[in-house]
């Protein structure tokens, strides 16, 4: 089976929900071919409605398009500030 | 009874008048903006006798509406040539409004000498105070609390404003006395200094004493402000717990943060100079990672940072630690909380002083990412040496005398911490905006970045002109209320918002105000700013970012700025 690794970087209080994650830090994710955002958070134990921006490669992307090998992948809560 | 104090730097005379019928539903920028172009001639020197410096509370300001405690300061700019309108959170815009002030207007010039005005529920004077010439700010402010009032708002510049640096700003303190709360833009303070003014001095013990029509209907409207701010996630919960800094790591993934002097647009360390961090050590070391800058702020996005040496930085703004931190390729949140301090005593905006050194650094005159290198520069700024006022000169000076072509200024001012080829509706914000590059003048990191208002691909042309007018136009009607620019993140997204913020006005002045009376004035506030910069000389290639962003590819989405003689649609209203 093809598998995807994906680099996801946790941010602004969601680094509680996964061990030893620390914002900026990245963390290694491997995961079968064809996953989507939203099966990430799953994976990583992050409920869905904590998360409100998912950045793949610096854009934003709805939570159901499916990831690619290699994506750098950004999750945030809603934050605001300038 | 409301009144504007007028004070006569020439004569020494202070006035107190009633105020006209034309500025009585005006407040804050609404106001600063239309006495600048009434009352200064647009081709006047901005250091001269013919500038004024208008200080004036926003209308629902020391009224009991949610984060409504903001201070607008207006002048001629000696940054840009043009109109300039600060603001500032603090303390005294709340104390200025509870004695029925609507604004305090500063003319002439003196021959020499350093004064105070003292402003008292029933007296306004000038004080003579030369003994406070050359005094930091901190010190200022928590000697003249002791002198006069314990509860006093306090008003001031630092040297860098004295010695009229065309990047110094006008500081006031907040609830705990940090002179740290900066209508920071534009070089206000040094026309401050032009007029000998060192300081002004509000004694008020009340803070929500501004007269109100109809209490009863008036607190119900504010109630409901209140709630539906708290019921957002950015503005009730997100700027609480980490307050501006959250900003640093999602820029820095979106690609759009400007690191090494706007040459990349990710910093590798931008996380070590972030608001989790800043919570992290801030809590770690006793200091708060929530703090209100004026009492009745709800969305409490300030925080208070002890500092190695013993003293506090408060706060840490998301402008400032991007500045000193990716802009400067600097990872330490030390460095950052120093050199934001010496801004704030010597009286300096820091996002200038940021660009400026980022320029210094591109010129070679001091290496990128030297902590202690840009500390020991930032430090000849209060020796007034020939570096320090190159430095206090801003980076449009600094570039010219170095001889560097990638300087990020517009209309002279230094353009702040979203890279506009990877946010191009805040690039077109910088571009167009009377205040030369301002990101609050038109916050389209909001629909670019952060999802809130709609959407709007931060890398793509479409959409941008219109984002950023109606931006542009809100923001303008937003800081005549003295609401922070923040409740734009829950109004943006509540249909509600604005009718209440309207309510809340109806309810203050008697008025009937609809929300498309809201939109005109914000429009007429632009085109009076407008105006003034036309009659000063401004021309629609100052409509223009410098060349570079056109020409250079940022990483990591490699993109170029391309809009050009479609900015000048933005006005099109």
């Amino acid at each position: 089976m093809v598998k995807l690794l994906l680099e996801v970087r946790l941010y602004s209080g969601l680094e509680k929900y996964v061990q030893d994650a620390k914002y900026g830090k990245p963390i290694k994710v491997e995961l079968p071919d064809g996953t989507t955002g939203r099966q990430l958070l799953d994976k990583l134990g992050i409920p869905q409605e904590q998360v409100f921006s998912i950045l793949v490669n610096g854009t934003h992307r709805d939570r159901d398009e499916v990831m690619e090998d290699g994506d750098r992948v950004a999750l945030f809560p809603p934050v605001g500030g300038g | 009874m409301s009144k504007i104090i007028r004070v006569n730097m020439t004569t020494k005379k202070v006035n107190i008048e009633e105020v006209p019928e034309k500025y009585a539903a005006l407040g804050g920028r609404a106001l600063t903006s239309q006495v600048i172009l009434d009352e200064v001639p647009a081709t006047c020197h901005p250091l001269g006798p013919k500038n004024k410096l208008v200080f004036a509370p926003g209308m629902l300001s020391g009224t009991n509406a949610p984060s409504s405690g903001r201070l607008s300061v207006g002048g001629k700019s000696p940054l840009t040539g043009g109109i300039k309108e600060a603001n500032a959170g603090g303390i005294t815009s709340q104390k200025m409004a509870s004695l029925g002030i609507k604004a305090i207007i500063v003319e002439g010039k003196p021959e020499k000498g350093t004064y105070l005005l003292r402003v008292t529920a029933d007296n306004a004077e000038l004080v003579p105070a030369d003994e406070f010439a050359g005094r930091g700010t901190y010190e200022l402010t928590a000697t003249l609390k002791e002198r006069y009032n314990e509860k006093a708002g306090v008003i001031c510049i630092g040297p860098a404003g004295e010695m009229k640096m065309l990047s110094a700003g006008i500081t006031n303190n907040d609830p705990e006395g940090n002179s740290s709360r900066y209508a920071g833009r534009g070089g206000l303070g040094a026309v401050m200094g032009s007029k000998g003014l060192k300081a002004i001095v509000v004694e008020c013990d009340k803070t929500f004493d501004a007269p109100v029509k109809d209490k009863e209907r008036f607190k119900t409207a504010a109630k409901k402000f209140a709630q539906i701010l708290t019921s957002h996630p950015v503005t009730g919960e997100g700027l609480p717990k980490f307050g501006t800094n959250v900003l640093m790591n999602i820029i820095n993934e979106a690609g759009t943060l400007p690191t090494r002097n706007f040459s990349r647009g990710r910093f590798d360390a931008a996380s070590e100079v972030s608001g989790e961090k800043l919570a992290e050590v801030a809590t770690q070391r006793g200091g708060k990672a929530t703090h209100a800058c004026h009492p009745g702020c709800v969305m409490r996005c300030s925080n208070v940072y002890p500092m190695p040496d013993g003293k506090v930085c408060a706060p840490i703004e998301y402008e400032t630690a991007w500045c000193f931190g990716p802009n400067l390729e600097i990872n330490d949140l030390d460095v950052v909380a120093k050199l934001n301090y010496i801004c704030n005593d010597v009286g300096l905006d820091t996002i200038e002083a940021g660009c400026t050194l980022g320029v210094l650094m591109e010129a070679g005159v001091l290496p990128f990412g030297d902590g202690e290198a840009a500390i020991k520069a930032l430090e000849e700024v209060g020796k007034g040496t020939p570096l320090g006022r190159i430095i206090g000169a801003g980076s449009a000076v600094a570039g010219k005398v170095y001889g560097v072509t990638r300087v990020p200024a517009v209309k002279g001012q230094g353009i702040p911490a979203y890279d506009p080829r990877s946010c191009r509706g805040n690039g077109v914000t910088y571009a167009t905006t009377p205040m030369g590059a301002d990101h609050t003048a038109g916050y389209a990191v909001t629909a670019n970045i952060l999802k809130v208002g709609g959407y709007v691909d931060p890398n793509k042309d479409d959409g941008q002109i219109e984002l950023s007018r109606n931006l542009q136009i809100a923001t303008a009607a937003v800081d005549a209320t003295g609401l922070c620019l923040f409740v734009a993140f829950a109004v943006l997204d509540n249909e509600e918002g604005l009718p209440t913020v309207v309510e809340m006005i109806n309810a203050q002045y008697g008025t009937n105000l609809t929300v498309d009376d809201v939109t005109a004035l914000g429009q007429q506030i632009l085109k009076n700013e407008r105006e003034f910069n036309k009659k000063a000389g401004f021309t629609k290639a100052d409509d223009r970012l410098p060349e570079f962003f056109y020409d250079e590819e940022l990483e990591p989405h490699k993109t170029k700025f391309d809009l050009k003689e479609e900015l000048d649609e933005v006005f099109n209203f």
